[in-house]
């Protein structure tokens, strides 16, 4: 019986410094770091911004593909760009936006696929997850209790070694999230630089992704749905104009009419707006980044412009033209 | 099912210690056995039901034949027992070879004969290969009256035991059935519970923490060879690395697992690995490296050949047929064929350098030691190149990588920190083929091999640790373990179950 007290004790003790290490210790300063430096300047900047604002919130394809800098202005509304990454759980996003947002405000939601589908347990174990454990546990209190477990159990031996690894590298000064994130967002929270010579040395990889829409059920019983419907409900509470819309994507690849159709559903069964520009927001190859998700600078700017158009229309707000510098930029 | 899930771990296992102790205490010694049988048999039939009537089938007949041989062979009757030998090693070896290799042959066949492949699809039954190989011995065992008799109910427990029915250890019938025929083996023990529980919980965490790990870098390693990516040096010689760590964590903490879980039910198998990477010839390397299948080979294959007793040119034979079918063992490809070969033929020269070579004076000793211990490491390492690999094209595509031919790049970042490094590599971005393709994917698959090369080569393997040491083992990870059980994002089968 001593032998089995023992080994439980054992279980007990790796348990605790698991928690102690990956708590109070351990760091991932420059993959974590960037996230979370990222996510804080878009956090202060939208704190400043008098209301009514637009946010305009997804994972990275809200980053890279929306230019809140050509939006803000032609609907002279200020505006954040609050897209990070798409691993980033919503509940975690909604979490940090919420007390952000007042009665007239507006957020823009072109979220993803991969965010309506996610599954519960994917939410819990994203990027974010090891974050919230180290730096943001205030925040991760008011997530439901699943969220604690895997925030607790989000790191596996790869953790372990890189946070040695990142620790290490960040001390000695080779890298760091502030040269990360160099030259790469303006104020707004936008995407800059992500010019289409840089592009061309992507185009052969992006040749090769073949993305496959989901189908209607997969957006109707994702975990990210549920949580978007929950962020829609609280919306509607407080007076905050929700509008959903689709993410950029391949036009070589069509969108389901079903798929469309749930997505769309979504958002006008729970009180918000959806919008739907020509052509489902899909584009030819060439005008990405290096991802479906991401447009090329000018093509960022000329899809802005068209949302902007489109956000015009259903919000019933006056239009101005685009900023004189976007013609600087072309998309093709 | 798989031991790494929970569905096993908080389901199955439990179920089947309570029920078996409790009816052996309460219903006795033939109940609790009758009852492990049946959690046995359902075990193997989780993965696909109607299998377990095959293996029902096998147990049965071998079992009839096994007995018909010893009473033959007891009652002087050799050469009935020697025909009924004959017949169940044909019934065995007939349905191993057509489940596992039939396609193969007339692939190969069809190959030789300029046809097109046949397109055969035959279900290769789970486990068949150990199974097999353990009535093969029973068999064998029973014509040389080196066993005791036995019932149905514990040859049928020494079969399809659950611990060991998937993947090994290969345990010998006197060994492993007087243990299923004594009354204590129902007897309920609780340190032997905890020790088992101690050796399945680091077993666990060498299969989950460390195999599933390196297994994900070797992964891409391989997948770019398959494709015929040019490999550059350090992305194959990590990718090989990395498989050579995964392949023995792998292997290894399934043995350690099933040791475990028997040693919990009060049966002791024999041990499978003890530290085969820090051998210093490559006989050692196979007294090392699983080790009850080695015996299998020598005892059932190389010695009825006739081993090393009908002269240089028959012992070589001998040798390499043994390995090759070894190689064959494992898998119906010319790879394993080829990875069987090569280490028949370094066991050959091995053979040749202890007949001719004169041992070393005292003071070169130690520089002699470590040099054969790195040339028995690197043999090995080698040979896992046409083992891993999914054909002969990858083979060289991943060998012009190990040489350099594509040359030696490493992450800008890394060598702005190390400058000197300059001078042997060039500076890229990232190395496409390793990792996540990130830039601190170098240093940390570094730090990761490091991390595994040391415990392979200056840890004591988990049976040599005292009761305390394995304890501190344990506190370093089964929070790891835990992590990975019920937060990792895909189970990972056991690499042998596919042999």
């Amino acid at each position: 019986m001593r032998d089995l007290g023992k080994l439980l004790c054992a279980c007990l003790a790796s348990l605790a410094l698991y928690g102690l290490l990956f708590a109070l210790v351990l760091d991932r300063p420059l993959s974590d770091g960037t996230l979370r430096l990222e996510m804080q300047r878009k956090l202060a900047y939208a704190a400043r911004l008098p209301s009514p604002k637009l946010l305009v919130l997804a994972g990275s394809n809200a980053a890279y593909s929306h230019r809140c800098q050509v939006i803000g202005p032609m609907l002279r509304l200020p505006c954040v760009n609050g897209g990070i990454a798409l691993g980033i759980g919503l509940d975690d996003q909604f979490t940090r936006w919420e007390p952000l947002l007042h009665p007239g405000d507006i957020v823009y939601l072109p979220m993803e696929f991969a965010q309506y589908t996610v599954s519960h347990a994917a939410n819990r174990l994203g990027p974010d997850a090891a974050i919230l454990l180290r730096h943001n546990r205030i925040i991760l209190a008011r997530l439901p209790p699943g969220r604690w477990l895997g925030a607790f159990f989000a790191a596996d031996l790869r953790a372990l070694v890189l946070s040695a690894v990142e620790m290490a590298v960040h001390t000695a000064g080779l890298a760091g999230p502030r040269r990360a994130l160099a030259g790469k967002f303006d104020a707004a929270g936008d995407r800059i630089g992500a010019t289409a010579a840089k592009a061309r040395r992507n185009q052969a990889f992006l040749a090769t992704l073949d993305r496959a829409d989901p189908t209607a059920a997969q957006i109707d019983s994702g975990y990210g749905s549920i949580e978007i419907i929950r962020f829609l409900h609280w919306a509607t509470a407080h007076h905050v104009h929700a509008i959903g819309g689709l993410p950029t994507e391949f036009a070589a690849i069509r969108l389901p009419a079903e798929t469309l159709a749930a997505t769309g559903a979504l958002y006008r069964r729970n009180h918000a707006g959806f919008l739907m520009l020509p052509g489902e927001s899909r584009y030819p190859h060439r005008d990405f980044y290096d991802s479906p998700d991401h447009l090329v600078q000018g093509c960022q700017i000329a899809h802005s412009i068209a949302v902007a158009r489109a956000l015009a229309k259903l919000l019933r707000r006056a239009i101005r033209p685009p900023p004189a510098w976007v013609k600087k930029h072309h998309c093709r | 099912m798989l031991f790494n899930t929970p569905v096993f771990i908080l389901g199955f296992l439990p179920i089947a210690l309570a029920g078996f102790f409790l009816l052996g205490r309460w219903a006795g010694r033939r109940a609790a056995l009758w009852y492990l049988a049946g959690a046995s048999l359902f075990f193997y039939g989780w993965w696909n039901p109607p299998f377990v009537l095959l293996l029902a089938g096998s147990i049965g007949a071998n079992y009839g034949l096994g007995q018909a041989i010893l009473h033959a062979r007891l009652a002087g009757r050799t050469r009935q027992a020697r025909l009924i030998l004959i017949a169940g090693l044909a019934l065995d070896l007939g349905l191993l070879g057509w489940f596992k290799y039939a396609h193969f042959l007339a692939a190969s066949l069809a190959a030789l004969a300029g046809w097109p492949a046949p397109h055969w699809h035959i279900f290769l039954p789970l486990a068949i290969s150990f199974f097999t190989f353990q009535q093969v011995m029973f068999l064998v065992d029973s014509f040389r009256a080196d066993r005791a008799d036995a019932g149905l109910l514990a040859y049928a427990n020494f079969i399809a035991f659950f611990p060991h029915l998937i993947s090994g250890p290969i345990v010998r019938p006197k060994d492993i059935i007087p243990q299923f025929q004594g009354d204590t083996v129902v007897l309920w023990n609780t340190n032997g519970f905890a020790e088992g529980l101690d050796i399945f919980l680091l077993g666990l965490a060498k299969k989950l923490v460390l195999a599933d790990t390196f297994g994900g870098f070797a992964d891409v390693g391989f997948a770019a060879a398959n494709h015929a990516a040019p490999l550059g040096f350090f992305e194959a010689w990590y990718a090989l690395l990395a498989y050579a760590l995964q392949i023995y964590f792998d292997f290894s903490g399934y043995s350690d697992m099933a040791i475990g879980l028997a040693r919990m039910f009060g049966i002791r198998f024999p041990l499978n690995f003890a530290s085969p990477y820090k051998s210093r010839n490559i006989r050692e390397f196979w007294q090392h490296w699983n080790m009850t299948l080695s015996f299998f080979l020598r005892d059932y294959l190389y010695i009825p050949l006739g081993g090393n007793r009908h002269g240089e040119g028959r012992r070589i034979g001998n040798l390499m047929a043994t390995m090759l079918l070894g190689g064959l063992w494992h898998g119906a490809g010319w790879t394993f064929i080829a990875w069987g070969g090569l280490h028949g033929a370094y066991l050959v020269i091995h053979g040749w350098f202890r007949r001719l070579a004169r041992p070393l004076p005292a003071p070169f000793r130690p520089i002699g030691r470590l040099g054969a211990h790195a040339l028995t490491l690197l043999a090995v390492i080698l040979a896992w190149v046409p083992f891993r690999a999914s054909g002969l094209p990858a083979c060289l595509t991943l060998l012009r990588g190990l040489a350099g031919l594509n040359g030696i790049a490493l992450p800008r970042l890394m060598i702005r920190a190390l400058p000197a490094l300059g001078w042997i590599a060039r500076p890229v971005p990232v190395l496409p083929y390793l990792g996540d393709t990130r830039t601190l994917a170098f240093p940390e698959i570094t730090a990761c091999l490091a991390l595994g090369w040391f415990i392979v080569l200056a840890l004591p393997h988990l049976h040599q640790m005292s009761a305390p040491t394995r304890r501190l083992a344990v506190a370093g990870s089964f929070a790891f373990a835990m992590q990975a059980l019920f937060f990792a994002p895909a189970v990972i089968p056991f690499l042998y179950f596919q042999f």
